[in-house]
């Protein structure tokens, strides 16, 4: 399949075919192999293949129409296509005889099928059929009566198409892109990969039991405890306590992140663009940052009554210095240059601000955000497991104290899974909010 | 070099100046939010409850004699570097493995990429049930703190190698080794120290948390278990002074290790010097 679409994508009449319509072809051609003399088809033959030269050579005679001038003689090599009377209208004949000069591989592309492949698309059809009657008075200098047999969809007025032309929608497109995915090894090495873990993680927890892995937890009793209605450990996907656990993790993620945020990106902003505030500003901001996250937890639980405002606030601290100094960092790399034509251009400081500055800072600042994200997650389980009520950290830390080692694994699972979803998150909607940068992404073929 | 100009020179900078200006200010009003309570009688949400810095500065002053407070900042020295050590001997040339080859990059990644956004910390039980000291336990939290990082930029890096270089490498004759000496150790290098320099502030962060949680626990003694047991002994202890003298003491540590990285990786890559 994967040799017929790369044959017929070099080939005249199908290059810029879209990739399903390739296939699609391919689906109903097949190969075939002569050797040096055999004729394929002679003068009159049923015309119902289209012939792609894969390998090998023919000559393809076209006797004189009217018998007194010389018959016009024509050498085809790999690459290129022949037998293009299966697509005229009307045509009963093979029209010209066609014999290889060496042993030749050639691609059989079923006509009718063809035609009606091309009849469902229009949009594509058309354009290749087109190609066909050029090629065919180009080569042959055949009269453009023979040209003008070739079929044309014509795009409105009568006779034309009553089928809307087909675009791929995003779910043929993804389709198709899962299938290709499915084609290639990587998902089963994926897979290869994932045995491997699991698999060495089961013997050597369950079945060799060696000495340092005894008191771990082993996959079968993780799998048993998550998926039991009745969990011997107490939290399996059929307790409420497990959801409200994440629920709670999340929520205080969520406030942090988000305050962070609104905090954070203004001051990032600001940092960078105006010089005698980060002057001001900055050399604190520098030193209260070395300064991990942690160090701050008995501090916090001082500062702020109760086991939430702590957490949050430790949260909140993280992810406010990664935003802030990646805001401030985007700022900075932008090109002065810009700042300037827009002042010649006469626009405001404010404007300046608005315009350049903060969609210039945007690739920065959400690489910020995601970077802010991790951090979060990273400080939420350390404030939760010295100081929390509830949430995964301290699932974590609550199994590990009473002695619940399987519902450990769990508890890292989920926060695994949770935390790639919120990063996955945010990384969706930078790439919404930054439609331009994304295209231009694609377009330098990254 | 004229008079004006050596004057120019004993005055600070403005932006000198400035940062000064702001230390001060800050300092002050910490000063005066800490004590708020004995100047004001009021006692000011938040900001109150934290000691004031001059009281710090005595309790830091006093502590300077102590061995103990010594002991904490060589183990927290000792675990980051053990950790952080050992995740550079192994990400890197596991990074490089991955990039260099498909079908191992196939096979290794998507389970690294599972295992990545589960936070260090979360590891921490997990590592004491399996190590058999607490040392090791500690110094292997610390050493996925850094791995992940390290693996993910030493990856990157040599992704971004030009193909164009190997072309014309190979067409002239260079032999493998020379390839990866040539081209592929210098282009990662950039990768490999900014990786590096993330990964050491998360190993701080992470050795203070496992030291936290599970640190001193053990250990009787006010002293011992590293920086991060010191303060959290400080406030199961009460004494307040001393979180901030430990929070202080690893913000200087942290910042110092970094610095170091940053200077050893500018003196590695000389040819990326800011123009």
């Amino acid at each position: 399949m994967e040799q017929i679409s790369t044959l017929l994508r070099r080939t005249m009449p199908f290059q810029m075919v879209t990739p399903g319509l390739l296939s699609a072809i391919a689906r109903f051609s097949k190969w075939q192999l002569f050797a040096r003399g055999d004729v394929i088809y002679q003068v009159g033959d049923r015309p119902d293949d289209i012939y792609v030269i894969s390998a090998g050579k023919v000559q393809h005679t076209l006797p004189a129409s009217d018998g007194t001038s010389q018959p016009l003689e024509k050498t085809m090599l790999s690459g290129d296509v022949f037998g293009w009377a299966a697509v005229l209208d009307n045509q009963s004949g093979r029209l010209a005889e066609t014999v290889c000069t060496e042993r030749t591989e050639v691609l059989r592309i079923d006509g009718k099928k063809l035609l009606d492949l091309f009849a469902g698309t229009p949009d594509t059809g058309d354009v290749v059929m087109s190609r066909f009657a050029t090629m065919i008075t180009k080569e042959f200098n055949a009269s453009s009566t023979v040209a003008a047999q070739v079929h044309h969809y014509p795009l409105s007025g009568p006779g034309a198409f009553t089928a809307a032309p087909k675009m791929p929608t995003g779910l043929t497109l993804t389709m198709f892109r899962a299938s290709q995915w499915l084609k290639s090894p990587k998902p089963y090495l994926m897979l290869l990969g994932f045995t491997i873990f699991l698999g060495l993680w089961y013997l050597t927890v369950e079945v060799w039991k060696l000495p340092r892995f005894r008191d771990m937890p082993g996959l079968t009793v993780v799998v048993k405890e998550l998926f039991s209605k009745d969990p011997i450990y107490g939290l399996s996907l059929y307790t409420p306590e497990y959801y409200e656990h994440i629920w709670v993790s999340v929520r205080r993620v969520a406030i942090a992140f988000l305050l962070a945020t609104v905090l954070g990106v203004p001051l990032g902003l600001f940092l960078g663009w105006s010089r005698s505030f980060r002057e001001y500003i900055f050399p604190l901001f520098e030193t209260l940052r070395p300064i991990p996250i942690l160090a701050w937890v008995p501090l916090a639980i001082l500062m702020f009554s109760g086991s939430e405002t702590p957490v949050i606030f430790l949260t909140f601290l993280a992810s406010f210095f990664a935003t802030g100094l990646n805001t401030m960092l985007g700022v900075e790399s932008i090109d002065e240059s810009y700042s300037r034509a827009a002042m010649c251009l006469g626009a405001s400081k404010w404007q300046v601000f608005k315009e350049v500055v903060i969609p210039g800072a945007m690739p920065f600042i959400f690489t910020g955000l995601q970077i802010s994200v991790g951090v979060a997650w990273f400080s939420l389980v350390a404030g939760e497991m010295v100081s929390g009520q509830f949430g995964l950290g301290y699932v974590i830390n609550t199994s590990y104290t009473m002695v619940r080692y399987p519902t450990i694994v769990i508890g890292m699972i989920t926060l695994g899974a949770v935390g790639y979803t919120t990063s996955a998150f945010v990384r969706l909607i930078g790439d919404y909010m930054m439609q331009w940068r994304v295209r231009e992404l694609a377009l330098g073929g990254r | 070099m004229t008079i004006a100009s050596r004057l120019k020179k004993k005055i600070p900078s403005r932006a000198g100046l400035r940062a000064t200006i702001s230390l001060v200010v800050f300092l002050i009003l910490w000063e005066a939010g800490a004590r708020s309570k004995q100047w004001l009688g009021v006692s000011l949400p938040w900001i109150g409850m934290i000691p004031a810095p001059t009281a710090v500065l005595r309790v830091w002053a006093g502590l300077l004699n102590d061995r103990g407070y010594w002991q904490s900042w060589y183990l927290s020295l000792f675990r980051v570097l053990a950790g952080f050590i050992a995740a550079m001997v192994v990400g890197i040339p596991l990074g490089l493995l991955m990039a260099v080859s498909k079908n191992f990059n196939s096979i290794s990644f998507p389970t690294f990429e599972i295992l990545r956004p589960i936070p260090p910390l979360a590891w921490v039980p997990v590592a004491i049930i399996f190590w058999p000291t607490q040392e090791l336990s500690i110094a292997f939290v610390t050493f996925l703190g850094a791995f992940f990082t390290v693996v993910i930029n030493v990856v990157g890096g040599a992704r971004a190698i030009d193909i164009r270089y190997f072309q014309s490498a190979q067409a002239m004759g260079s032999s493998q080794w020379d390839i990866f000496r040539r081209i592929v150790l210098p282009a990662t290098l950039p990768s490999i120290v900014v990786g590096s320099s993330v990964g050491m502030g998360i190993t701080w962060n992470v050795v203070v948390a496992a030291e936290m949680i599970s640190g001193g626990g053990s250990q009787t003694g006010g002293s011992g278990g590293g920086l991060g047991f010191f303060i959290w002994n400080s406030y199961v202890g009460g004494s307040y002074e001393q979180i901030v003298v430990g929070m202080l003491s690893i913000g200087i540590a942290g910042y110092a290790c970094s610095e170091l990285l940053r200077s050893l990786g500018g003196y590695l890559t000389p040819w990326l010097k800011k123009r």
